[in-house]
């Protein structure tokens, strides 16, 4: 079991962008968005068999003909700018039935991305992920940056519609971010690289819900476009956008009045002054939270 | 990842070109337990080796069935007379390649393996009182062939539909495959009322076609008891509650039932296994 690689690109050090499934497929979307858009090449992947079991088996006539595994792979790119590393894991590895990557499954794969890193001597890591924030899905996602190292802290100040935990009215700088595009953060520093995940903001209503949030992941790319030079077209993102919002909206819709106007007034945080308290008070927050909860208890969902 | 062996073998077998069967024990109707009990049983299984439970099972307390406390067992058998290797085992909750490669580690290391057989179970709609089927599928067109003069359909076409996961016999059949082993997954429809019971029809299905294949010359008159009981039980069910009959009836003649209906056949029909009559 371990890393196999089809090809040794000749890439000068490269930055490493991962992203895995998580909450609205914020990160993944965004990573995978962009190795569209740059044409970025596989050349190498993880074996999955350690990790995942199978989720898919084609039989033909009888004849078991292929057993399909969730895809790690690696892809490079050649820019300008940049040489930008990309690995897409389809699935998170889980243990125990739990929904997120945790203990030494996660721990091994974190280390086998980074084992690639090291070889390609990755000069930065970058993972994506969701933020859960009290916002509408009308307005514009925020970037929440997590660094692992102060000295990156200054860089991320200057990026545009971004802010740090201590930015978040209520969090003091602190936090959590599950999964592996957490982890890998961790996994990084201790192995000595520097790396940052951008995590694009999602309503607090909509993050139990089966469906991705793309307004979100191109507020990520917009980070990522500017952080790496490049400029990559959106468009793409836009078109899917205005597909699931318009199944957002549906849902908005099915959320009882009370609720809805509790929520719509999240409309009034805005991302023009995001360092700033929202005008909605903390007893609105909890009480907002609360209502949200209720309503997907009672509906039998996630939430 | 953990660098334990987990497999203890208390004795070698003197095996030269076995075969292996393996059944797992919480499966549709309780067939891979049956089954593999039944041929240990007829066959005078002597364990020999396991598979130990603690990377692949959750020991965070135990269950409890009919007042026993149970645990986790993954075990192997041999029926040295008939080149046959048995295993046995609850279906692992994680790690199952390396529980499935430990299997085949000791099928090919300890037995000498030439091929091997999965038990399974599917849901069928048809009435009890149609003739089981068994189906096969296999991992190499080569082990197709082989399996052409044996009542089995062979013709399978499946493909895991969104939302499902192949089964533990699909991976166990592919990773054979990848280590050259000829595998056989066998699969017997089951009337959906009789899921949650024991279909003596159906091991009787699977035992016939391992009985043939691999020569075993078993005497499966106390498993025909066994089926006339059944049938004759159910016989009574269908006198004694004419809503079953009817349901039955229309299963016999094809007719689909609604779900409500499905739900009632299959609620009377195992209080009434359950309490006897």
């Amino acid at each position: 079991m371990g890393i196999k690689l089809y090809q040794e690109p000749q890439i000068e050090n490269p930055i490493l962008i991962a992203g895995w499934p998580g909450i609205g497929n914020i990160g993944i979307i965004a990573v995978d968005t962009l190795r569209g858009i740059l044409e970025a090449e596989e050349f190498g992947e993880i074996e999955p068999w350690d990790f995942f079991y199978p989720r898919q088996v084609l039989i033909r006539k009888g004849v078991l003909e292929y057993l399909e595994f969730p895809s790690s792979k690696f892809y490079f790119k050649r820019t300008k700018g940049e040489d930008i590393i990309f690995f897409i894991g389809e699935e998170q590895p889980t243990e125990g039935g739990r929904l997120y990557a945790e203990g030494r499954k996660a721990y091994h794969m974190a280390n086998l991305v980074l084992d690639v890193a090291e070889k390609f001597k990755c000069r930065r890591v970058y993972t994506s992920g969701a933020a859960v924030a009290l916002t509408h899905h009308t307005t514009k996602p925020r970037v929440w940056a997590v660094p692992n190292s102060e000295s990156l802290i200054p860089e991320i100040t200057g990026y545009r519609n971004t802010v740090l935990m201590s930015d978040i009215e209520g969090r003091g700088g602190h936090g959590n971010i599950t999964g592996l595009n957490g982890l890998l953060l961790g996994v990084a520093k201790k192995r000595g690289f520097e790396a940052i995940c951008l995590m694009g903001e999602i309503p607090v209503y909509l993050q139990g819900l089966p469906m991705s949030y793309p307004k979100a992941s191109k507020s990520v790319l917009e980070v990522l476009n500017y952080s790496l030079k490049i400029e990559a077209n959106l468009d793409k993102l836009d078109e899917l956008d205005q597909k699931v919002e318009r199944r957002i909206e549906e849902f908005y819709q099915q959320i009882p009045l009370e609720i809805r106007g509790q929520l719509d007034r999240l409309k009034q945080v805005t991302d023009v002054q995001p360092a700033e308290p929202g005008p909605i008070t903390e007893e609105e927050e909890k009480r907002i939270m609360e209502d949200v909860e209720k309503f997907f208890k009672k509906r039998g969902g996630g939430g | 990842m953990s660098q334990r062996y987990p497999i203890r073998i208390y004795k070698e077998p003197d095996l030269s070109r076995s075969s292996l069967v393996l059944g797992w024990s919480e499966d549709m109707s309780n067939l891979g337990r049956k089954v593999t009990c039944y041929l240990n049983r007829k066959l005078k299984g002597q364990e020999f080796a396991e598979i130990e439970p603690e990377d692949f099972f959750s020991l965070g307390g135990v269950a409890i069935e009919g007042n026993l406390a149970q645990f986790p067992e993954s075990k192997f058998y041999t029926c040295q007379e008939h080149e046959l290797v048995v295993f046995q085992s609850g279906s692992p909750g994680a790690e199952w390649y390396k529980f499935l490669n430990s299997v085949l580690d000791v099928a090919e290391h300890h037995c000498r393996v030439k091929e091997l057989y999965t038990i399974g179970a599917m849901v069928s709609v048809s009435a009890h009182t149609a003739p089981r089927q068994l189906l096969a599928v296999v991992n190499s067109a080569e082990t197709k062939e082989v399996l052409s003069q044996y009542d089995l359909t062979r013709d399978l076409d499946y493909q895991t539909p969104p939302g499902e996961r192949p089964t533990l016999n699909a991976f166990l059949l592919w990773i054979a495959k990848e280590r050259n082993i000829p595998g056989v997954s066998l699969w017997v429809p089951i009337p959906f009322y009789l899921a949650a019971m024991e279909d003596a029809q159906a091991q009787k299905k699977i035992l016939s076609f391992l009985d043939e294949r691999l020569d075993l010359e078993i005497d499966f008159s106390d498993l025909d008891r066994e089926i006339r009981e059944q049938n004759e039980q159910l016989a009574r069910a269908r006198s004694r509650f004419p809503q079953i009959d009817d349901y039955i009836n229309r299963l016999e003649s094809n007719l689909m039932l609604s779900e409500e209906e499905n739900g009632e056949l299959i609620k009377k029909i195992e209080d009434f296994l359950r309490e006897g009559d």
